[in-house]
């Protein structure tokens, strides 16, 4: 169709290139300008000598080994219960009950709606309602596990939660290119039970989706301040905030490296989402899905 | 599902479903489904006449009305407002420019970035621009030259704020329909003598104005949740906000006896998402129509 514009035309359509490049860089000044700040922040004074005082600081009071090993506790707990309940729920939706699929759709995605300060002062009310019942009682007991500081149980089921409006999607459309019930039947005539077909069959073959899903949890695990501190957990985030009132370099220089641990998660989860994703999906349906629809159509 | 001949074959297969269902069934119950529920019934109940007794009542709803909640409820929706429609016109001017310089380069750094910063919005966020932008910011100087009257800890600051996870918010939910535009729609236009003025004013806007609409309100609900970066900032009491007055009537509920207030709150955030849900997800049916076939 271009050979038939009118070289006016096609002038003007250069005219409106360059100018769509103007937004753009004016886009990539005003999200570098933050990052290059507080980077510039955590090592230089304000007379520009260098200085690593930002990060020797973090070392030095060891006070922040304790929430940083509970963050990456709850991050890694939470990527692996995700994966593990999420996968099994969409496998079973999609071979047993297919009427349940847009159930399971729906509650899913309803985290992605609700914020988090909700979900988090229904939380609180019940943990509340639980620790009324007196010293000794179950629903005490059960209020002191959840908030455990050493193990905050009630973190890793919230991200869990917050994250599965993002991570259900991708390993839904994942499952849905492969030839489930033709993967689960053979496995079982070979002898294989359900755990054994999801581990070496399933799993291999929603690599993508399933990288995609922990690094993505992991990512707003280890950055999530809401519900930790609204819980009064210490978790990495909260610490975070109240480092800023006695060493605020140093907290800036935290920032800065968990800023770009959860940029770099965040974009690897992107990155094998689309790529492992086009490699698995192409194989079966080139073999499988394909062939018999160009019969159809010759036929 | 009662129909006899395959009732024991089902029966059967339905045992592992249920087992393997079973997992997420309890977190999505423990963590979703009991928090909101428990959030629901204490926000209607208040403390009964004797002690130790509650009531059902809609007071908890009613003392929203006045004081720092009424001023939270304002400032929250204006701010939701303007952050949501200035993102919605920079960030629609960038999906637009992104799909018209057709660059590979910037397709791919559009799809990673995009969707990183879209998910940002805490602590981290708030600390880079405390330090670009704050009282004693490098840029500082900048924006006052600009906006003497700007201060980052205030609605503008805000804003300008919000704009690093909205933006890219909005590209990453705009950019698959200025991308769906048809060259053979321009070509019409054109043909029909038509200028690029009334391809957007009759074709353009009017086929993706939907899924723009959408993701304003997409937006609206995000800046309207949006608490850690917030917070941070504000701390409490400063600028009220909808989600620093649930966290701070969390803290002192214990005294106070705020916790009633603070769940009618956070079901009026609840109800505010789910409406913003389903009007997105009629607008998205409106625009697929034209854009998908």
């Amino acid at each position: 169709m271009a050979q038939q514009l009118k070289p006016g035309n096609r002038e003007r359509h250069g005219v409106t290139k360059f100018f769509a490049w103007l937004p753009l860089v004016a886009l990539a000044i005003f999200i570098l300008t933050p990052l290059l700040s507080s980077l510039t922040y955590s090592f230089f004074r304000s007379d520009g000598s260098f200085t690593t005082s930002g990060l020797t600081g973090l070392a030095d009071s060891g006070r922040i080994v304790a929430p940083l090993t509970r963050s990456l506790i709850v991050s890694v707990l939470a990527a692996v219960v995700l994966i593990a309940t999420v996968v099994p729920a969409v496998v079973a939706v999609h071979l047993w009950a297919p009427k349940m699929r847009s159930v399971l759709s729906i509650l899913c995605t309803l985290p992605l709606v609700v914020p988090a300060i909700a979900i988090v002062a229904g939380l609180s009310a019940v943990l509340r309602n639980l620790a009324s019942h007196g010293r000794g009682s179950l629903g005490m007991e059960l209020n002191a596990i959840l908030q455990s500081q050493d193990l905050p149980l009630v973190l890793v089921g919230t991200y869990v939660v917050l994250c599965l409006p993002f991570t259900y999607r991708s390993i839904d459309a994942g499952l849905s290119t492969l030839p489930l019930r033709t993967l689960y039947e053979s496995s079982s005539i070979l002898g294989a039970r359900m755990g054994t077909t999801l581990w070496q069959v399933v799993m291999p073959n929603i690599r993508g989706p399933i990288m995609f899903s922990a690094f993505f949890t992991f990512a707003l695990s280890i950055a999530e301040y809401t519900v930790a501190a609204t819980l009064s957990i210490n978790t990495l985030p909260v610490f975070l905030n109240t480092l800023s009132s006695t060493n605020f370099r140093g907290s800036i220089t935290l920032s800065v490296l968990l800023n770009l641990t959860t940029w770099l998660l965040l974009a690897s989860a992107t990155l094998s989402a689309s790529r492992f994703g086009h490699r698995s999906t192409a194989e079966p349906e080139a073999n499988v899905a394909n062939e018999p629809r160009k019969e159809a159509e010759i036929s | 599902m009662i129909s006899a001949p395959t009732d024991t074959r089902r029966r059967s297969s339905l045992s592992p479903a249920w087992a393997a269902l079973a997992p997420l069934t309890i977190i999505l119950a423990l963590f979703f489904v009991v928090p909101i529920g428990g959030m629901v019934v204490t926000s209607l109940l208040v403390t009964g006449s004797s002690p130790g007794t509650s009531a059902f009542s809609t007071d908890n709803f009613t003392a929203l009305g006045s004081g720092s909640r009424s001023m939270a409820l304002k400032n929250s929706l204006l701010l939701s407002f303007t952050a949501a429609s200035v993102a919605a016109v920079f960030g629609g001017i960038c999906a637009w420019a992104i799909s018209t310089v057709k660059s590979t380069v910037v397709d791919s750094l559009t799809a990673v970035i995009s969707s990183v910063l879209a998910n940002d919005g805490g602590v981290p966020l708030a600390f880079s621009f405390i330090v670009a932008v704050g009282n004693t910011g490098y840029f500082t100087a900048l924006i006052t030259a600009v906006d003497s009257t700007f201060t980052l800890y205030s609605v503008k600051g805000l804003i300008l704020m919000y704009q690093y996870f909205l933006i890219p918010t909005m590209i990453l939910l705009t950019l698959p329909s200025f991308v769906a535009l048809k060259q053979q729609w321009r070509e019409a236009n054109t043909s029909l003598g038509g200028n690029s003025w009334t391809f957007w004013r009759r074709v353009g806007l009017p086929v993706i104005s939907p899924a723009l609409l959408g993701a304003w309100l997409l937006m609206f609900g995000s800046a309207f949740g949006t608490h850690a970066s917030a917070a941070v900032l504000i701390g409490t009491g400063a600028f009220p906000l909808i989600p620093l007055e649930i966290a701070g009537q969390l803290a002192g509920s214990a005294a106070t006896g705020g916790e009633g207030v603070a769940m009618a709150l956070g079901v009026t955030t609840g109800v505010i998402a789910v409406i913003v849900l389903i009007a997105f997800n009629a607008l998205t049916k409106r625009s697929a129509k034209w854009l998908n076939s």
